[in-house]
């Protein structure tokens, strides 16, 4: 009994670590075993005769390639026009009073609770009267949707950090708002603009439901709509899908390992 | 230019896009969607006729749209309840110093972060029939005597959906919770030893009073997110078998581009912006989030 008592919370650890971590490990070690051992179950669960031919396959044999470019590029137009729309509303929202902010903020935050899809079935017959559908302008503006409410919320916690005061100083030495604001204020609220650029990689590379319904057209699919076309075919070939999961998430790794400070305080946010 | 003038270019200037930006990009198609609900349109005419109630009163009156309301409260109940349990058991495990917790922290927002397609193609892997690993583990300790079909089948379908979204959001609940834990002053468990109580009685006592807030939060929101989640769902089941796991952002996206009748599919958002409405006026009501800008840090 008191040895249960002793190593009983350790031994559920460990079963809760193996519950987290074990989908990853057989992901990855699945995107490395080669394709005939996939069709032979039963697995094992440690394996040594690892490939890198279902990468090869799904590198030189699959639009991949294509689908990875559109994700980066409505990611980056994401992370510009967040950044830019998001810093401004945090600067003008800490600095200036003025009737209705207590408006703004409850759109804001409301605004963010909205499900993609309530959001696309219109944005897709508006889109489409435009022609914006299939385009990344408008790939671009439905990622917005997703991420801006969150980063405007950002960037306005994040200014009430920064001090006026060393704006107020710059001022008093001749310098215009402009001027303030660019060299002094900006420079200080850079982990807070960092943050929003994550969130807004993220918030874009993650999403499946706008890219799905609004980009139809195969040659403009993102990652998320290219992958799940791989295992409607039949005959799943599960090493290659195992593969694109690996590359997809690589920058959610590199995000959570390298950068994980800035993505604190926006999930502290986040709930 | 005067001062008052120059300070106003600026509010504006400061604002404006991102006001814009939520506006035309968040608000406009949602008060699209209200207005469309009223109108008959469908995907091959461009015309619209207005027909009142009508889309109301027709998916009201079917039993398909409160099927998948119901399948919506399930598919939530145990969603955020499994990542409540899920996330309290872990992070009263987890609230110990201990080598590499700091790695553990950052596996357990792996999941969160994930895009849901890598999720759901993982699980379709884990999960499969034919080659599942899952199944594999079950047979060889003799727990099944033939393989589960976890997203395929009517019985399993709705609970496997469940748990992949347990295991994708859960283990986020885990490191919120474990930041309240490891916020609660020590003393009050000491003063709870002082007064003869046992490891449960204290748990009762002190730390269920002080994860409050934080579950409430977790359930209210996640709730708010679960009711209307549709990528992790459609991924690894269409809704399917035989619409078992069909809820309502589901049913929604099936009026629309199945049956092509944007008038019906845009009463369908209606109904689930009003439940939406509904949890975010509780949500506001309980916590008041804008408190914290206005009283600032």
């Amino acid at each position: 009994m008191s040895r249960l008592r002793a190593y009983g919370p350790f031994a559920l650890l460990l079963v809760v670590l193996v519950l987290v971590a074990f989908p990853f490990y057989w992901m990855v070690l699945t995107s490395f075993t080669p394709r005939e051992a996939l069709f032979r179950p039963p697995y094992r669960f440690v394996r040594l005769d690892l490939s890198l031919g279902n990468y090869r396959e799904l590198l030189f044999a699959t639009e991949f390639v294509r689908y990875f470019a559109n994700s980066l590029i409505a990611a980056v137009g994401a992370i510009v026009l967040n950044v830019i729309a998001a810093t401004l509303a945090g600067y003008g929202l800490t600095r200036f009073a003025f009737p209705g902010k207590k408006t703004f903020a409850f759109g804001t935050l409301f605004s963010y609770m909205f499900p993609p899809m309530l959001m696309a079935i219109p944005l897709y017959i508006l889109f489409s009267a435009l022609k914006m559908r299939n385009t990344y302008t408008g790939l671009i503006l439905a990622h917005m949707a997703i991420s801006l409410p969150l980063n405007i919320w950002l960037m306005w916690q994040y200014f009430q950090i920064v001090p006026p005061s060393l704006e107020e100083a710059a001022w008093v030495s001749g310098a215009s708002r402009l001027r303030a604001l660019g060299q002094v204020c900006l420079p200080s609220a850079r982990p807070g603009i960092l943050s929003v650029a994550i969130f807004s990689f993220a918030l874009s590379w993650n999403d499946f439901t706008f890219a799905f319904l609004l980009q139809t057209d195969r040659k403009m699919f993102t990652l998320p709509v290219g992958l799940a076309t791989f295992v409607e075919q039949t005959g799943v070939h599960w090493g290659m899908v195992m593969a694109a999961a690996v590359l997809v998430s690589v920058p959610t790794f590199l995000l959570v390992f390298f950068l994980q400070r800035y993505l604190l305080s926006g999930l502290r946010t986040a709930g | 230019m005067n001062a008052r003038a120059e300070r106003r270019a600026w509010i504006f200037g400061t604002t404006a896009p991102a006001l814009v930006f939520l506006l035309v990009i968040a608000y406009l198609p949602i008060a699209y969607a209200v207005m469309l609900s009223f109108f008959k349109k469908t995907a091959f005419n461009p015309a619209m006729t207005w027909v009142g109630l009508a889309n109301y009163r027709y998916i009201l009156e079917e039993p398909e749209l409160w099927n998948a309301f119901w399948r919506s409260v399930v598919f939530t109940l145990g969603a955020v309840g499994l990542q409540l349990v899920w996330g309290l058991l872990s992070a009263l495990l987890l609230n110990r110093a201990f080598r590499g917790l700091n790695f553990v922290r950052s596996l357990f927002v792996l999941p969160y972060l994930l895009p849901s397609i890598v999720v759901a193609l993982v699980f379709q892997w884990l999960l499969s029939q034919e080659y599942g690993v899952v199944n594999q583990v079950l047979m060889q300790t003799g727990v099944v005597t033939r393989p589960i079909n976890f997203f395929g089948g009517l019985a399993t379908a709705m609970w496997s959906v469940i748990g992949m979204a347990g295991w994708q959001y859960g283990s986020f609940a885990t490191l919120l919770i474990l930041a309240r834990l490891q916020a609660i002053n020590p003393k009050l468990y000491e003063a709870a030893a002082v007064s003869g109580a046992g490891t449960l009685r204290a748990f009762w006592d002190v730390t269920l009073p002080n994860l409050r807030t934080t579950l409430i939060v977790i359930a209210l929101l996640r709730g708010i997110w679960m009711f209307n989640k549709f990528d992790s769902i459609w991924l690894v089941t269409h809704g399917g078998p035989l619409k078992a796991t069909e809820t309502l952002p589901l049913y929604a996206y099936r009026l629309a581009f199945e049956e092509f009748d944007f008038g019906l599919a845009a009463a369908a958002c209606t109904v689930m912006f009003v439940v939406l409405l509904a949890g975010a006026v509780v949500y506001f009501k309980l916590f008041d989030p804008t408190r914290e800008i206005e009283v600032g840090r």
